[in-house]
């Protein structure tokens, strides 16, 4: 697969001025600064292939906005090498650009005193978009993102989530062979957010987008990624498939298993026995409930059936850690950053 | 999988500079409050000037190096042009550096210092509609001394105007620059103001200044924003000189156009996008 963006060894340091405190501190800061090196992004390296849905996640200040910059070309990194669609993004930024779709949540790139659809306009004369791919953007935009009704509103006018819509679209428009969005749902209620999801997934499978996502809603990556990277303190932590990433971090797999009777500790203790030849392990045995916990991939079905042999069983339920629960798990656990 | 798009080349990336122009002409038009009150608040500082010289020519007006007449002739075209000259883009572009928002534009795959042109070039534009108004109304009271003292040299200030749209853009473009390391454009606004009033031939023409301001003046690129264009309407420079002044004129435009451009990569290459 061809390579829409290669990233090797990449960092980027911040210049941070230290402020004292006080109207003194204030004072002295016109005459003697002193600066503070901030490390936003330590060493990356990985590669998209063209088509790919890369999510990247990690905690605040972990430097995905950082690394997005980067990539789109408005900030120069401090060290390592990166090209995108074979441009070095922040030497050759124009170029770049009509290849590119970047969505900054915070920042509207929307014009603010004039209405949505002129903003539209406007850019489809600036990239020269052709109009069958003006006409399908903008049809699929109404269509999933329900801006109809938002066309002739000054951007001003506009609510947080009706102005993403429009700006989510807005980047969109040219059909850029790569989009870049940091936080994209951000602010927005549920609704709106699947209405942005199924957009983005629509619009990247229409023309093969190559997709990269910085998010903190994980339901932003399940639902339109294959890949995830995780960032942690500028660091990559993890860059693989999501089933990988569940498979690493959330080996712990759970069998649920509700008795008829109180389970008593003799049956507890011959469970335990037969499933442990199985791969399996109880955690639990108490009043009506077994909990059975197992690693190894495709395990259950041996031990359901044990389990179904030795108790009379009135509810039975199989429980994956979600990928919720794993992420938190990593943000606060030290060990698995070591 | 759409292919890749090439670059645009000039001709092709001109209908998204027209697109901007057009655009930003809309948005001037919407704010006509904020018009209004330039507009008043220029007035004011107008009429201040005029009553200073009126007293000054009262007391000892024939020992001064031009006539009453020509005094408020020149005033009064000095003020239309600068009112017609004002670009306000160093506010707008400081406050989208200070927020972070200059990221959406540097993402566009138009020439920043190019489109921020059309942005100016816009106001100017408006400024002139309201400037001609005022024109008309000066005419009123001090009647064909604001003509143009003969055809030629209506052509060269035609001529001149151009250079001193491009001298004042490019001024204010270079002092844009200056918010990229402060990331605060009002100090930077406030200075080149000052600059600009000082300089520019706004209030006095610049021969009537004390040999050391005019020296510093003569050295500075302002008075071609002003000064320059007045005068050769007005036809106190003519010929030769008129022609050497445009010269000058010309080679501070492009020269500042240039340096801004210069100005700009070497920002760009240490801004930081500020906010996450
Ligand atoms: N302009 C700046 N000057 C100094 N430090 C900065 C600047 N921008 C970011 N940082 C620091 O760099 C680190 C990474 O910031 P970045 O914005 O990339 O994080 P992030 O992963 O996007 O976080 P979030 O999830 O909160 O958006 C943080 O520690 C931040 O404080
Ligand atoms: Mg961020």
């Amino acid at each position: 697969m061809e390579n829409a963006l290669t990233v090797e060894n990449l960092s980027k340091s911040y210049q941070r001025r230290l402020r004292q405190p006080g109207l003194l501190g204030a004072v002295k800061g016109l005459f003697a600064s002193r600066f503070e090196e901030v490390q936003a992004v330590k060493g990356l390296s990985f590669s998209i292939g063209r088509g790919e849905k890369v999510g990247l996640i990690g905690e605040n200040g972990a430097g995905k906005s950082t690394t997005l910059k980067m990539l789109t070309g408005i900030i120069v990194p401090t060290g390592g090498k990166l090209e995108v669609l074979g441009h070095i993004p922040w030497k050759e930024r124009r170029q770049l650009a009509l290849n590119i779709g970047v969505v900054f949540g915070q920042r509207p790139q929307l014009l603010w005193d004039i209405p949505v659809e002129e903003t539209f306009k406007l850019l489809k004369t600036m990239y020269r978009i052709p109009e069958d791919v003006y006409q399908a953007v903008y049809g699929e935009a109404l269509h999933r993102l329900g801006l109809e009704p938002l066309l002739n509103t000054p951007v001003r006018h506009l609510s947080l989530g009706q102005r993403m819509r429009c700006d989510l679209a807005a980047s969109l428009l040219h059909a850029p062979a790569v989009v870049f969005l940091d936080e994209p749902t951000i602010g927005l209620d549920l609704s709106v957010k699947e209405q942005v999801r199924g957009f983005i997934t629509d619009i990247q499978a229409k023309f093969g987008i190559t997709l990269l996502i910085t998010t903190h809603d994980l339901k932003d990556i399940t639902e339109t990624c294959d890949r995830l990277l995780l960032l942690d303190k500028g660091k990559l932590l993890f860059d693989g498939s999501i089933r990988a990433f569940e498979q690493k971090y959330a080996s712990d797999r759970r069998i649920v298993a509700e008795t008829h009777k109180p389970v008593e500790a003799s049956a507890a203790q011959a469970l335990s026995q037969a499933v442990g030849k199985s791969g399996g392990k109880v955690i639990e045995a108490e009043g009506h409930r077994v909990v059975v916990e197992y690693h190894e991939e495709g395990a259950a079905p041996a031990l359901i059936h044990l389990i179904l042999q030795q108790l009379q069983v009135v509810d039975i339920n199989l429980e994956k850690t979600d990928i919720e629960t794993i992420v938190t798990r990593i943000y606060r656990s030290d060990t698995a950053k070591a | 999988m759409r292919p890749l798009a090439r670059p645009l080349n000039f001709s092709e990336s001109l209908g998204g500079y027209f697109a901007y122009l057009n655009r930003a002409l809309k948005a001037n038009f919407a704010y006509k409050a904020s018009t209004l009150l330039g507009l008043f608040t220029a007035a004011l500082s107008y009429a201040v000037t005029v009553l200073v010289w009126s007293h000054v020519y009262t007391q000892k007006g024939s020992s001064l190096l031009m006539s009453r007449q020509e005094m408020f002739a020149y005033l009064a075209l000095a003020f239309c042009l600068n009112y017609a000259l004002t670009i306000n883009i160093d506010q707008r572009v400081g406050q989208r550096i200070r927020l972070g928002l200059i990221a959406t534009d540097l993402l566009k795959p138009l020439d920043f210092q190019l489109s921020q042109a059309t942005q100016a070039l816009s106001d100017c534009l408006f400024n002139s509609f309201v400037g001609m108004g005022i024109l008309a109304v000066v005419f009123y009271f001090l009647g064909g001394q604001i003509l143009p003292k003969s055809p030629q040299a209506f052509g060269l200030f035609v001529v001149s105007l151009f250079l001193a749209f491009l001298v004042q853009y490019s001024i204010v473009f270079l002092f844009i620059q200056g918010a990229f390391y402060t990331y605060s454009g009002y100090g930077i606004f406030a200075s080149r103001i000052a600059l600009h009033q000082t300089f520019s031939g706004l209030q006095a023409p610049l021969t009537l200044y004390p040999p050391l301001l005019l020296t510093v003046g003569r050295w500075l690129p302002f008075q071609h924003v002003i000064f320059t264009p007045v005068f050769i309407y007005m036809g106190r420079v003519e010929g030769a000189e008129a022609l050497r002044l445009l010269g000058e004129q010309a080679l501070w435009g492009f020269g500042l156009y240039a340096a801004g451009y210069f100005a700009m990569r070497k920002a760009l290459g240490q801004l930081e996008i500020q906010g996450g």
